[in-house]
């Protein structure tokens, strides 16, 4: 008989559970579900910007409202099958993404940071004064997403397609991680000068990877509109992007499991504070810092245990 | 609108512009100080800033203090924030892992906490601003309308500028500054503390940010997102080139004369977009900015 790994033993776990809930619960703890995937994802996508490239974008929560906006109007314009107008969200961010980390990244590294820190800035400018287009500070109120006639009016529809793309981007990322373009993004994090004498021209594989993060949070603004009918600006600030790095770096900064599990425990913290923003804001911050000074590795650091076991060929390195 | 309006425009924004710009001058020479002895983009450079305007706020609204301690009880206490920050827990990232993403995340961390402090506390509430100590008389210069107020700012920002020069290319302690942004390694073999070194210019950093503090906050209502305005100052420091001095103030007037401008020209509403476009521009234009010198290929 096969043995499992731990994680493939976690991943049944979560699925068999994720089976049986909708049949349990009520339609609110489904809707903190669909929430969680789109953390899930958001976490995914900062994980290979900033675990797999080692490099630094603040502009998560800029290309989420993109991939927001541009869905729910597709919807609202064309109604077709959900699946397009979450894939338009995600080209569109990876295009945009494409465009500031091609200007970005022409100097040094960190310019990526302060250029999307600006961007991020702008852009939530942009959905709160383009009124003919996001409906400007009074919101917006989203046409459902549909998939071949059915329209997604409440949160136990939505909830199988939802679970189905965070698994999904779950897998692209794993296999991301794993192909040879993987170790070459890491290749890149560990050492400039040593990837690019192995020959891997280190600026584009910087400029992918952060167009395929904001594509994953693209992507994950698509699936939010696949549950949620009514998108404020004022939840696309920069606090949403501290959330995301805070999941990632307690879960630990280039480890796949450490974005999600951190992704699953911050969303239901952010849930649970949502009426206290200074208590969160604190909570964050101690932890950024925190983790940054006693455990920069995160919770799910595995690296030496890796490293152990491809030494001992157990697995691929 | 008539030639006049856009000659009086001009002339309004250039010389508003200048104030502002005189501002976000002190803070950009604050980020490219920092940057350039420890490697790191202080994103807590504008929580520092507010932080100053609250101390001195929490310190005047309990009115023990005459106006002029109140001043130099912020400074203290802001610089000696900056070098704490540096000397606990800069070090100890340095220590424990010590690349550019986690030195970055820690100063994010930093932010976003005295952020959250500040609106604990409830200060923040409503927006406040500090009594002003030169009046709000109107001062005409060509066309455009100044008050005294903003005349001293100008003035004590470049007085302080100044001071900052003289300190680089004067003394012992800017020398080693200098040295430590050149080449730390060498720095270390001929007998400057890296530490320490460190540690002072974070506290310079704290001074700067308390200063510029005092400054703007007598004309603008500060609030806990008042850090804002840092994003203008790091557009101000990738315009002059990020490990420029000089090209920090000039970056940082002219960043204020371009947001001045949209504000008249376009809309104040627009102000926010001015950094990121100023951003853009210099990348597209002038990636290592103007006062930054060679684009350089990295060395090993």
């Amino acid at each position: 008989m096969k043995n499992f790994s731990t994680d493939q033993v976690a991943l049944l776990f979560l699925l068999g559970v994720l089976c049986i809930l909708p049949f349990t619960v009520t339609g609110y703890v489904l809707y903190i579900v669909n929430l969680l995937m789109v953390f899930v994802v958001l976490a995914l996508g900062m994980h290979i910007v900033i675990g797999e490239a080692g490099q630094f974008a603040l502009s998560h929560t800029a290309f989420y409202g993109i991939g927001i906006y541009t869905a729910s109007l597709i919807n609202t314009a064309w109604h077709p099958p959900f699946v397009v107008s979450v894939l338009a969200g995600g080209l569109l961010s990876a295009l945009l993404g494409y465009l500031i980390g091609f200007l970005a990244l022409r100097m040094r590294d960190i310019y990526l940071a302060l250029a999307t820190f600006a961007f991020g800035e702008a852009m939530q400018w942009v959905f709160l004064n383009w009124e003919s287009v996001t409906g400007g500070s009074n919101g917006m109120r989203m046409q459902p997403a549909e998939i071949f006639g059915l329209k997604f009016t409440n949160d136990i529809q939505a909830y199988p397609f939802v679970i189905a793309m965070a698994a999904l981007m779950l897998w692209i990322t794993v296999a991301l991680s794993r192909s040879q373009f993987g170790s070459a993004l890491r290749a890149v994090r560990e050492s400039d000068v040593a990837a690019m004498a192995m020959g891997i021209n280190t600026r584009s594989m910087k400029l992918a990877a952060f167009a395929i993060s904001a594509a994953f949070a693209g992507i994950a603004g698509g699936m939010y509109t696949l549950f949620i009918s009514f998108i404020h600006p004022e939840s696309l600030g920069f606090q949403t992007t501290i959330l995301i790095l805070t999941m990632v770096v307690v879960g630990g900064i280039g480890s796949v499991r450490g974005a999600v599990a951190g992704a699953i425990f911050f969303g239901l913290v952010s849930e649970l504070l949502r009426q206290a923003l200074s208590i969160q804001e604190i909570i964050y911050g101690a932890i950024l810092m925190g983790f940054m000074m006693f455990k920069p590795r995160g919770l799910f650091a595995d690296r030496r245990q890796r490293v152990a076991r491809a030494i001992a060929g157990k697995v691929r390195p | 609108m008539t030639l006049s309006d856009i000659w009086l425009f001009l002339q309004q924004g250039l010389l508003s512009g200048l104030v502002t710009g005189s501002v976000y001058a002190l803070l950009a020479l604050a980020i490219v100080a920092v940057f350039k002895t420890t490697d790191v983009p202080n994103f807590s450079q504008g929580e520092m800033f507010m932080i100053g305007g609250y101390v001195a706020l929490s310190l005047i609204m309990t009115g023990y203090l005459s106006y002029a301690a109140v001043i130099v009880v912020t400074l203290v206490a802001v610089a000696l924030g900056g070098a704490l920050f540096q000397k606990v827990v800069m070090e100890r990232v340095t220590g424990s892992r010590g690349v550019g993403v986690q030195l970055v995340i820690a100063t994010l961390g930093l932010a976003y906490m005295l952020k959250g402090l500040v609106r604990q506390t409830g200060l923040g509430d409503a927006p406040r601003s500090l009594p002003p100590l030169v009046s709000n008389d109107a001062v005409m210069i060509g066309d455009a309308a100044l008050t005294r107020l903003d005349i001293a700012i100008f003035v004590v920002a470049v007085v302080v500028m100044l001071l900052i020069w003289v300190m680089f290319t004067h003394t012992r302690i800017g020398k080693a500054m200098r040295a430590v942004g050149m080449n730390p390694r060498a720095a270390q073999i001929v007998g400057i503390r890296l530490s320490r070194i460190r540690m002072m210019v974070w506290a310079m950093s704290g001074l700067i940010s308390g200063l510029a503090a005092l400054l703007i906050t007598p004309k603008v209502l500060i609030t806990p997102d008042i850090a804002h305005i840092a994003i203008l100052a790091y557009a101000a420091a990738i315009v002059g080139g990020f490990t420029s001095l000089p090209g920090a103030v000039l970056g940082g007037l002219i960043v204020g004369v371009l947001e001045n401008l949209v504000g008249l020209f376009i809309s104040t509403n627009a102000i926010v977009v001015a950094p990121f476009l100023a951003i853009l521009l210099t990348l597209v234009v002038r990636p290592q900015g103007l006062l930054g010198g060679k684009v350089q290929v990295k060395k090993v």
